[in-house]
């Protein structure tokens, strides 16, 4: 496939994630920082997932429902490990507060905890990219292409691109709203995001039937659009109800 | 020859693929790449237009800009199926493809004749004592370039040809002036494909025709008694400007190490045996004795008549070769003649006029296109005819030419041993003699490694070389003769050590059988490097060699895979770029959107 289309295919994985990194996230280091904390607690958890699955391997391909529970494992984990995060987070929030009154600076803005939110949950999402994508995508900067039977009409290295792209976009912003919502308290919200990253995971078993992507991808999409528009939702109502409270 | 003849089309060619498969060689009625007068250069007479192979389409000594592979049968039916997706595929953007991995040493540096590449070690001279591939060659890309199978021009092949005297000559009897019969086979054979060059008909047949013949003649008893020395010669590198004989003849007169024993003013009579496996006609088993015209060989001839007399039953007919021939078939024979015209000699072939192997010094000479009571019936002829010209028709008696029998079950396992895959050079013959990992025989001579010697490393000599060696060393080795483990005076007693790879020690016996090396009498190996000597007119026929050599190679490969059009390409990273561009237009949107959100008010 030569360099043109490797780029090609690492930008559609990783574009967006680079457009929010140079736009929002560079301008402070904090965020970066937590990104870099994000991507790389988000990278033990798999390692320690594979780990324990080492014993079950190799998983039988011609069935599906191995890979259900290895997902809804996987799955359960990594919100358990967000909900640590989230702890780590609310110590690391108290004490900056702290240290900004001594010193006499203004607190922690909304916008601030949310820029926050948004760079863990990106963090998990370039992760995702990098381990499940960028990593196969070596082959495609040389001079072949390759079609798997089950979704023979698009390249392989296109169809993991698309994946990627839609699972950096529920990554990051199922972060967002989930930090609001554990700060927040409200229990609907913090059911969502466990049940989106489910859903979108279990999605993907679709692509198992011979021409399944035609119907798992666009799905896979719709779950990434609707944590998309949730989260917006979310971020206008409480930056308006915020914005009322300072003002009055 | 398509592509020889269409220029336009043969820029469109990148290379070759060509299958393998039983059904394709049942259809072929015959395939000979070589020339229709194979080696007519050599020849000692004058008539150089003579087809003795009509067939042949003198293809494999052209010069092309693209690779030849030969497939296996499995990649043939994996490469029919790519080649039919090619045709109905529903993707208008993607192909298959194949991308060859040759690079040649010689072409890559640039030393495009056998003098600069033997100058600056590039290449090889051909020879047989080892046939290892050489990994010299640094892999830098790959790229598609011509001449993997087809040798560069100038060669120098050389091999190791063997020699063997029955009864053994003692070196320290005074009584060593007897007449030398002097009977011929060559080992080499050749294909436009280096690695699948079998030669069932040319000359395996003939060779194994003579092992079996040595093997009958080393149970008659009183060879000591006779009034001629009998000497086995198997040749090598005979394919390639019949080096093995040319070589042979060299050291003869040079009166080296490696002839120890033979002196050409001894030499009575030469007797050729060329192929063999295609005389069988409707039951009965025919070949013909040709001869030139001006040598006095009517006692061959005789002696041939004998032999087919008491090989009547057995429906053994000899004739002469017709007189309208211009002379000899192309065989070794001919290096004897330019050497001598005066030679005695005689060679047996299972054809008159043309060629009867159809597929001649092609890959497709194999076991199917040989007969084994063919080559039976040939060795009978030629052990009978060996013991009527030694004993020269002192006390000859029917009897003693009937006790004289060939072992077909021996032929059967020589057959299966060096020409089959299966069980091929891990057959218990073989394996009795020498250890090799090589299972696929293949008689291709090779390339010289080091300094060619009379006593070379077993591991400098090719298997079929070592394995005639140990045979012949074997077969006509005294029986009476005390055995015992190899140790150093087993060459002071006039012994040599058999058997020595199998179990490490070897046994010694007390046989006359010698290692000669094969290679071009126009080079010299000299501190290390190879050198082309000028042309001598003292050796007419070195004049004419062409000196073939093999260039250094590394691994040589195939890769078939999917491409995408270019468009396709440059589709996906426009798409990258957009999804890229768009998605930080949306960021900027919302960050205005929010910031202008938090100023309202």
């Amino acid at each position: 496939m030569t360099v043109a289309a490797g780029i090609g295919y690492a930008l559609v994985a990783l574009g967006p994630s680079l457009a929010l990194f140079v736009s929002v996230i560079s301008k402070k280091p904090f965020l970066i920082l937590t990104l870099l904390s994000s991507t790389l607690v988000w990278l033990i958890s798999l390692i320690i997932l594979s780990g324990i699955w080492r014993a079950f391997l190799p998983l039988n391909s011609a069935t599906w429902w191995p890979f259900a529970i290895l997902l809804f494992t996987s799955v359960a984990f990594q919100e358990g490990l967000r909900l640590l995060f989230w702890k780590v987070y609310k110590r690391l929030e108290d004490i900056m507060d702290a240290f900004a009154d001594r010193v006499s600076k203004p607190r922690l803005y909304l916008t601030d905890k949310m820029q926050i939110a948004l760079a863990g949950g990106l963090g998990h999402g370039v992760a995702h990219a990098v381990f499940f994508c960028l990593s196969l995508l070596t082959p495609a900067f040389g001079p072949a292409t390759y079609f798997v039977d089950r979704c023979s009409q698009i390249p392989f290295f296109l169809v993991s691109a698309i994946i990627a792209l839609a699972f950096v976009m529920v990554h990051t912003f199922s972060m967002v709203i989930a930090f609001n919502s554990y700060a927040e308290g409200n229990k609907v919200d913090q059911l969502f995001v466990p049940v989106v990253h489910l859903a979108a995971g279990m999605m993907t078993l679709i692509n198992f039937a011979s021409g399944g992507c035609i119907v798992g991808i666009p799905l896979l999409y719709l779950m990434a659009i609707l944590t998309l528009m949730h989260c917006g939702r979310m971020v206008s109502r409480r930056l308006t109800e915020n914005h009322r409270q300072g003002s009055s | 020859m398509l592509i020889s003849n269409d220029s336009s089309f043969a820029r469109n060619v990148g290379g070759v693929l060509v299958e393998s498969g039983v059904e394709i060689q049942h259809k072929l009625k015959g395939f000979s790449p070589a020339q229709k007068f194979p080696q007519a250069e050599f020849s000692p007479y004058h008539n150089t237009t003579y087809e003795w192979n009509p067939i042949g389409s003198g293809i494999m000594w052209k010069s092309y800009n693209f690779p030849v592979f030969l497939l296996s049968e499995s990649s043939t039916s994996t490469l029919q199926e790519i080649a039919m997706k090619n045709e109905k595929t529903e993707r208008a953007y993607t192909t298959n493809v194949a991308e060859f991995d040759v690079v040649m040493q010689t072409t890559k540096v640039g030393t495009h004749d056998s003098e600069s590449c033997l100058k600056e070690e590039t290449c090889l001279p051909l020879g047989g004592y080892s046939r290892k591939k050489m990994s010299f060659a640094n892999r830098s890309d790959v790229y598609s370039y011509g001449d993997i199978t087809i040798l560069l021009r100038g060669g120098m092949l050389r091999g190791g040809s063997v020699w063997s005297a029955l009864p053994p000559i003692d070196r320290l009897s005074s009584n060593q002036s007897k007449p030398i019969i002097l009977a011929v086979a060559s080992m080499d054979a050749q294909s436009f494909f280096r690695d699948k060059s079998l030669g069932a008909d040319s000359p395996i047949s003939g060779m194994i025709s003579l092992l079996a013949a040595v093997d009958a003649l080393s149970h008659v008893d009183g060879l000591d008694d006779l009034n001629r020395q009998l000497v086995f010669l198997v040749f090598t590198g005979e394919a390639w400007g019949y080096l093995g004989s040319r070589r042979f003849l060299l050291e003869l007169d040079q009166q080296s190490d490696a002839v120890h024993g033979l002196k050409s003013t001894l030499m009575h009579l030469v007797m050729e045996i060329g192929s063999t496996g295609r005389g069988l006609n409707q039951g009965n088993k025919t070949f013909f004795a040709h001869t030139e015209v001006s040598s006095a060989s009517n006692e061959t001839l005789d002696a041939l008549k004998l032999a087919q007399e008491s090989l009547k039953s057995d429906g053994v007919t000899i004739s002469t070769a017709n007189s309208s021939n211009p002379g000899v078939p192309p065989s070794s024979m001919m290096a004897f003649l330019r050497k001598n015209s005066s030679t005695s000699g005689i060679v047996l072939e299972d054809f008159d006029t043309i060629f009867a192997n159809k597929f001649y010094h092609s890959h497709l000479d194999d076991s199917a296109n040989i007969n084994s009571s063919a080559i039976v019936a040939a060795a009978s002829l030629v052990a009978r005819t060996l013991y009527v010209l030694a004993s020269d028709n002192k006390n000859l008696t029917s009897s003693a030419l009937s006790a004289i029998n060939v072992n077909a079950s021996l032929v059967e396992e020589l057959i299966s041993c060096m020409l089959d895959c299966n069980p091929g050079l891990s057959c218990e013959l073989v394996k009795s003699y020498i250890s090799t990992t090589n299972t696929c025989p293949n008689h291709y001579v090779g390339v010289v490694l080091g300094e060619p010697s009379s006593t070379p490393h077993p591991n400098q000599v090719d298997d079929i070389s070592r394995f005639v060696w140990n045979f012949l060393a074997d077969r006509t080795s005294t029986p009476k003769g005390d055995t015992s483990v190899c140790s150093q005076d087993c060459g002071k007693k006039g012994g040599v050590c058999i058997r020595a790879e199998t179990d490490g020690k070897g046994v010694c016996v007390i046989s006359t059988t010698r290692y000669v090396p094969a290679y071009s009498t126009r080079l010299k190996f000299d501190s290390g490097t190879w050198q082309l000597l000028p042309p001598n007119s003292s050796d007419p026929m070195g004049m004419l060699d062409p000196v073939w050599t093999e260039s250094n190679w590394n691994t040589i490969g195939l890769r078939v895979y999917t491409v995408q059009d270019a468009a396709y390409d440059r589709l996906v990273l426009l798409g990258g770029i957009t999804v890229t561009v768009l998605a930080y237009l949306a960021i900027l949107l919302t960050r205005a959107y929010i910031t202008k959100a938090l100023k309202q008010d």
